[in-house]
């Protein structure tokens, strides 16, 4: 498999209307602490992924050096501030300069996450479950249609990790998201890690999870490195990709196929080279799991 | 919406440490809920004082470990997180420092937590095109007396009492800092320069003054005069006022001028 990157190419009008899921191939988070390597070393990286919400700064070294990696790769844009299932009205200043943002910076897609981060103008700084009821799935397709509308485009949601479910759940996680995206139009930002992540903190089967789910919605794939207390499970960021994530991952592309895939890393951060090499991993899983004609660049 | 609506007011009251989530709002899965919701508080807590601590090294050290968790304890408390950005978390620091005890007692503590959020603040200002000198040469002698200087948006004018950056560059370098003290020649100019790199030295009185005027209360050129010549010679402002603009060009601080001696105004940025 060629590792160098590959170009990838904007959606065209059709192949967006088509609701074809595109491949951008294999991305890494874009961090502060790798802003000088990965324009010096030119990485063989497909993509970057930033989070919206550092380059929502005035100027300066993060908006500088978006510029110049964004004229060098792809970039999607992922944000950690939407909040769609909070009950607080939007944050109208923050979807205007996500909008601006996405104007600048024309990102391949923008994806947030399946919570809520804040109520009552207190922001927790944290990714908070919701409960999987038919209220909160109302709730979210029409703040999900809100932000579409202003955006003038669909949106990818995450699932995230979860430490608590609550009593009056109606459904399962699985069910819950699949209905929202059914609803809303909205893409799926699947993190496989925190499928494994939740499934061993509520205790529900991963595969059936992900067979659970419409393939066809699955844009992009997350991989991300967690904690494991025996008892429970945390979503760190903070190691790489453990072995039953990998695993999963692998039987994750057998079912739906080759999907766009990036690890994120967001503490204990190594140089660049070594996440590189771990992203390698990634394309030899999928390299071994698919066809090589699945992995033809499509659009 | 009233019952997700409650759901998550009573959740975050959890989360931030006050009325406890009812048990028997959550369901029983492999992980105790107890410990679910522990999670998630902890992790709030840990993660406001990581953003402290990433805005605050300096102070950090400066305080160590029993003070600068006393603190952020405390900071955390009064004020829940409102802003959407981390980066943002810490604004009001420097305030409550300055209000609160034991910190209070040191104004030291208060400034060095300033300084490092002017630092903080020059870091991601807006970008701005820059003027040298020679855009004052089209000027004729008649503009000059309602010129006034755009600077940069990233210039920062701190006014300390105490020699706080004196302690943060001993701190920096992992030097023993010197003793607090309080210092009446303790102002700073900050900018980010062209190369993107943040630059801050001293300022002396006269300039202080100079600056005042012109970056704070937005005289133009007469109004800079005028404050200059409350405490020097008038024979010598006009050369003083004039060393201090090109020293402000000569360091990249200025991105535009107007005069309103046209019947309307001219930007010359």
């Amino acid at each position: 498999m060629n590792h160098r990157a590959q170009p990838a190419r904007e959606l065209t009008p059709e192949a967006q209307a088509s609701g074809a899921r595109p491949w951008y191939g294999y991305g890494l988070g874009l961090r502060t602490e790798h802003f000088d390597a990965v324009l010096e070393e030119r990485p063989a990286v497909d993509w970057f992924e930033i989070i919206s919400e550092n380059f929502m700064v005035a100027g300066g070294k993060p908006r500088h050096y978006l510029a110049s990696i964004r004229s060098r790769y792809p970039v999607a844009m992922h944000g950690v501030s939407l909040s769609i299932g909070s009950t607080d009205p939007f944050d109208r200043d923050y979807l205007r300069e996500l909008r601006q943002l996405v104007r600048d910076v024309e990102p391949i897609w923008v994806s947030d996450h399946l919570c809520w981060t804040g109520n009552g103008g207190i922001n927790s700084h944290d990714l908070l479950p919701l409960p999987y009821t038919e209220e909160a799935i109302s709730h979210v397709v029409a703040r999900i249609g809100e932000v579409q509308d202003f955006l003038g485009r669909e949106i990818l949601i995450e699932n995230v990790s979860s430490y608590v479910s609550f009593a009056d759940a109606e459904m399962e996680e699985a069910a819950f998201l699949s209905e929202i995206v059914r609803r809303s139009g909205c893409r799926i930002l699947l993190d496989v890690n925190n499928i494994y992540v939740s499934s061993r903190n509520h205790g529900f089967d991963a595969d059936t999870y992900v067979a659970a789910l419409p393939a066809d919605r699955i844009w992009q794939i997350h991989l991300a490195g967690h904690s494991d207390y025996g008892d429970y499970v945390i979503d760190t960021h903070d190691h790489p990709v453990r072995d039953e994530v990998w695993a999963l991952y692998a039987r994750t592309l057998q079912r739906i196929g080759p999907v766009t895939t990036m690890i994120e890393r967001d503490d204990n951060i190594p140089p660049l080279r070594e996440l590189v090499q771990e992203l390698d991993h990634a394309r030899r899983i999928g390299a071994q799991t698919l066809y090589l004609s699945s992995l033809a660049v499509c659009a | 919406m009233t019952a997700l609506a409650t759901l998550e007011r009573r959740f975050l009251d959890h989360v931030l440490g006050g009325e406890a989530f009812p048990r028997t709002w959550c369901s029983q899965g492999l992980v105790d809920s107890d410990i679910g919701l522990s999670i998630y508080a902890n992790a709030y807590h840990s993660r406001l004082r990581e953003a402290l601590e990433a805005d605050h090294p300096v102070l950090s050290a400066y305080l160590g470990d029993t003070l600068w968790l006393k603190f952020c304890a405390g900071y955390t408390a009064d004020h829940p997180s409102q802003v959407r950005s981390l980066r943002f978390f810490g604004s009001r620091v420097p305030d409550w420092l300055a209000r609160n005890a034991p910190f209070s007692a040191h104004p030291v503590i208060a400034e060095l937590a300033q300084f490092e959020r002017a630092l903080l603040d020059v870091f991601d200002a807006a970008d701005a095109p820059r003027l040298d000198w020679a855009a004052m040469g089209p000027l004729d002698a008649q503009s000059w007396p309602t010129l006034r200087l755009r600077f940069h948006p990233s210039v920062r004018l701190l006014v300390l009492s105490t020699n706080a950056v004196e302690v943060w560059r001993a701190l920096k370098d992992e030097e023993a800092p010197p003793a607090a003290a309080a210092s009446n020649a303790a102002a700073r100019l900050l900018w980010r320069d062209e190369e993107r790199v943040t630059r801050f030295r001293p300022v002396v009185q006269a300039e202080l003054a100079a600056l005042a005027a012109v970056l704070i209360d937005e005289k133009d050129f007469s109004g800079l005069c005028e404050r200059l010549a409350c405490d020097h010679p008038a024979d010598s402002v006009p050369a003083m006022a004039i060393g201090f603009l090109r020293q402000w060009f000569d360091e990249g601080v200025i991105c535009a001028l107007a005069t309103d001696y046209s019947a309307a105004p001219q930007d010359h940025g």
